[in-house]
């Protein structure tokens, strides 16, 4: 197949350039949203990992650092800034990418781009600083009917709408590529995962809505309070089903990098379509792990949607956990690193950070997330684990070892490719993403194993201090809580670690203009 | 940044291949991944049991 050396596809003159890293047409309207919305992730992320650490401290017991309120308000600000501010700013960014270079397509709407992302910055903002206040110490999920001040609401609200403009901007992009033909046959895997990610997020966007616009109407004073039950089922079509879109962008992310640090390609465009295909149809069903004790839905109805349905979409991750590797084994024994059974791992670039970064998420989020998830997603099983601190145990597997971890790789190729600028301190870069994966791994079986002495989630004193009479856990729950504080001091470590020399490569890092970038 | 660009790399993407794809680092990863699975779950039925006796 020939190379291509000049911005096909329908580029306006002047607006598109071609990398001098990869070949591919990058359209400079879209390079410039890749970047605001990825320094807005990275700005969130500072701020949830100054919760990070403060939680940490605080439910380590021996440390126990914050006071009641501070803990809820923190716990508040954590959960909101990195599971929707990071991730949901880097998400706009990697489609922004996807609909553009990989379509060979310039960005559909400049107007739409602007108008999403002051929506979303000004409503993370909003959020923000109402959290802060003290008036919104409700926890990202805000059950109703704990109520928060109208104005976390209404930046939620913000922030969701111009999401959800992002994502019609790379519908619209999408669109305008099959009318111009700018690419042949189907559309790349990468592109692919991104399409389905965005299917979801319509989805999960709309539940959010009818969820939150009534909460926020009833903060304002001008409707009843919703009712407790039905919140909580709404909610979880977003809050669930976001998970989804993270995970679709996991392992879009994943391809990519197996691509870009060892030269992998997918093994069969049909299984890794179809497992996609598998996350867009049965997600949604899959929200019902979280209402399992929930009194107001029927045994019947929890037993058919977590005991068949769920399975589905859990069968597609599992196929993207043997495609993915699979994958850069092939390509690895191709180049030669063929000895024994892993001969190919040993041998792979374990010193560039995109492909640490990109195994470690894969391996952590497959045995610690998977396994834990299907786990504690089963009916008879939840009720011995709800609300433990089993549950964040889980999601720090998958949500922060998996997906954060994977999208640090993926912040390790584009700042040299997109804002062209070189990451300094290399050494360091190598090691970052170990000094995140190690920390976060203690991190969540800390959490897990403390979860499994029946150590709950959101509390703030498991020692009961002042109660009438003493009550706490066992010697092992508290070596468990332990692990889970060393772990937060090490991720935290490594987060730092990866915010400074990403902000300094950002705006301070030698230019690569006009040349390939600096290989890992 | 290995050699041939990423552009022909995803041209490339759509290339069958024959089956000469070998993958047995994975098998036996993915092996051990249902074998943690099968410990993890089973171990946690056993606890749900201890707590919950059916009489
Ligand atoms: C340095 C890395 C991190 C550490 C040490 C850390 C630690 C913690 C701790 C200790 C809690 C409180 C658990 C409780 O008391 O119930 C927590 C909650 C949470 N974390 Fe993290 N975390 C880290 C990174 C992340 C990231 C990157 C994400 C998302 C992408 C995330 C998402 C959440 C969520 C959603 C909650 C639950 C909030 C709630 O219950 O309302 N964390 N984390
Ligand atoms: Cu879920």
């Amino acid at each position: 197949m020939t190379s291509l050396a000049l911005p096909v596809g329908n580029f306006r003159t002047g607006e598109a350039r071609t990398c001098d890293t990869t070949g591919l047409p990058v359209c400079l309207h879209a390079q410039r949203f890749i970047k605001l919305n990825a320094v807005c992730a990275v700005v969130a992320l500072l701020v949830g990992a100054i919760g990070a650490i403060l939680l940490g401290l605080t439910r380590w017991p021996a440390v126990h650092l914050l006071p009641a309120d501070w803990y809820y308000r923190v716990l508040t600000l954590h959960g909101i800034n990195m599971l929707i501010f990071w991730i949901i700013f880097l998400e706009i960014a990697i489609l922004y990418f996807a609909g553009t270079t990989l379509l060979k397509t310039r960005l559909a709407s400049t107007k739409l781009a602007w108008t999403s992302f002051l929506l979303m910055a000004v409503g993370a903002v909003l959020t923000n600083i109402t959290i802060l206040q003290g008036t919104a110490d409700v926890m990202m999920t805000s059950y109703a009917p704990l109520q928060a001040h109208s104005n976390f609401y209404l930046g939620m609200i913000l922030f969701a709408v111009g999401a959800l403009l992002g994502v019609g901007n790379f519908f619209a992009c999408v669109w305008i590529a099959r009318r111009d033909k700018t690419y042949q046959g189907s559309m790349p895997l990468v592109a692919f995962g991104a399409l389905a990610a965005a299917i979801i997020a319509v989805v999960a966007i709309l539940h959010g809505a009818i969820a939150l616009v009534p909460t926020w109407l009833w903060s304002l004073g001008l409707m009843d309070a919703p009712d407790a039950g039905w919140y909580r089922l709404l909610w979880w079509g977003i809050g669930h089903q976001s998970q989804q879109i993270n995970v679709c962008a996991m392992v879009s992310t994943w391809y990519l990098l197996a691509t870009l640090t060892v030269g992998a390609k997918p093994l069969n465009q049909l299984v890794c379509r179809s497992a996609f295909v598998l996350y867009v149809l049965f997600i949604n069903i899959a929200s019902a792990h979280h209402l399992l004790v929930d009194p107001g839905v029927s045994a019947g109805w929890k037993i058919w949607n977590t005991s068949y349905a769920m399975y589905l979409a859990v069968l597609a991750s599992m196929i993207h956990g043997f495609t993915v590797p699979a994958a850069v084994e092939v390509a690895q024994r191709k180049k030669g690193h063929d000895r024994g059974l892993f001969g190919w791992l040993v041998k792979a670039p374990w010193a560039n950070p995109g492909f640490s970064a990109f195994f470690l998420s894969l391996i952590i989020f497959g045995f610690i997330g998977g396994i834990t998830g299907v786990t504690l997603g089963t009916q008879q099983i939840n009720i011995i684990a709800h609300n433990t601190l089993r549950i964040p145990g889980h999601f720090h597997a998958t949500v922060v070892g998996g997906t954060s971890l994977a999208f640090m790789g993926l912040c390790y190729y584009v700042v040299p490719l997109i804002f062209r600028r070189e990451y300094a301190a290399r050494a360091l870069c190598r090691l970052q993403p170990y000094l995140f994966g190690i920390g976060i791994v203690l991190v969540s079986i800390g959490m897990s194993f403390a979860g499994s002495y029946g150590v709950p989630r959101r509390h703030w004193d498991v020692e009961f201090s002042g109660a009438p009479f003493a009550k706490g856990f066992d010697s092992g729950a508290h070596v468990m809580l332990g692990l889970m504080g060393i772990g937060a001091v090490l991720a935290f470590v490594g987060l730092l670690t990866f915010i400074l020399l990403t902000v300094h490569a950002v705006f301070l890092g030698k230019r690569n203009e006009g040349r390939a970038m600096t290989a890992w | 940044m290995s050699d041939p660009k990423l552009v022909d790399r995803l041209e490339r993407e759509r290339d069958t291949e024959p089956g000469d794809h070998k993958m047995p680092g994975t098998v036996v990863l993915t092996a051990l991944l249902l074998l943690c699975f099968v410990v993890y779950y089973f171990a946690n039925w056993k606890a749900l049991a201890d707590v919950w006796h059916v009489r």
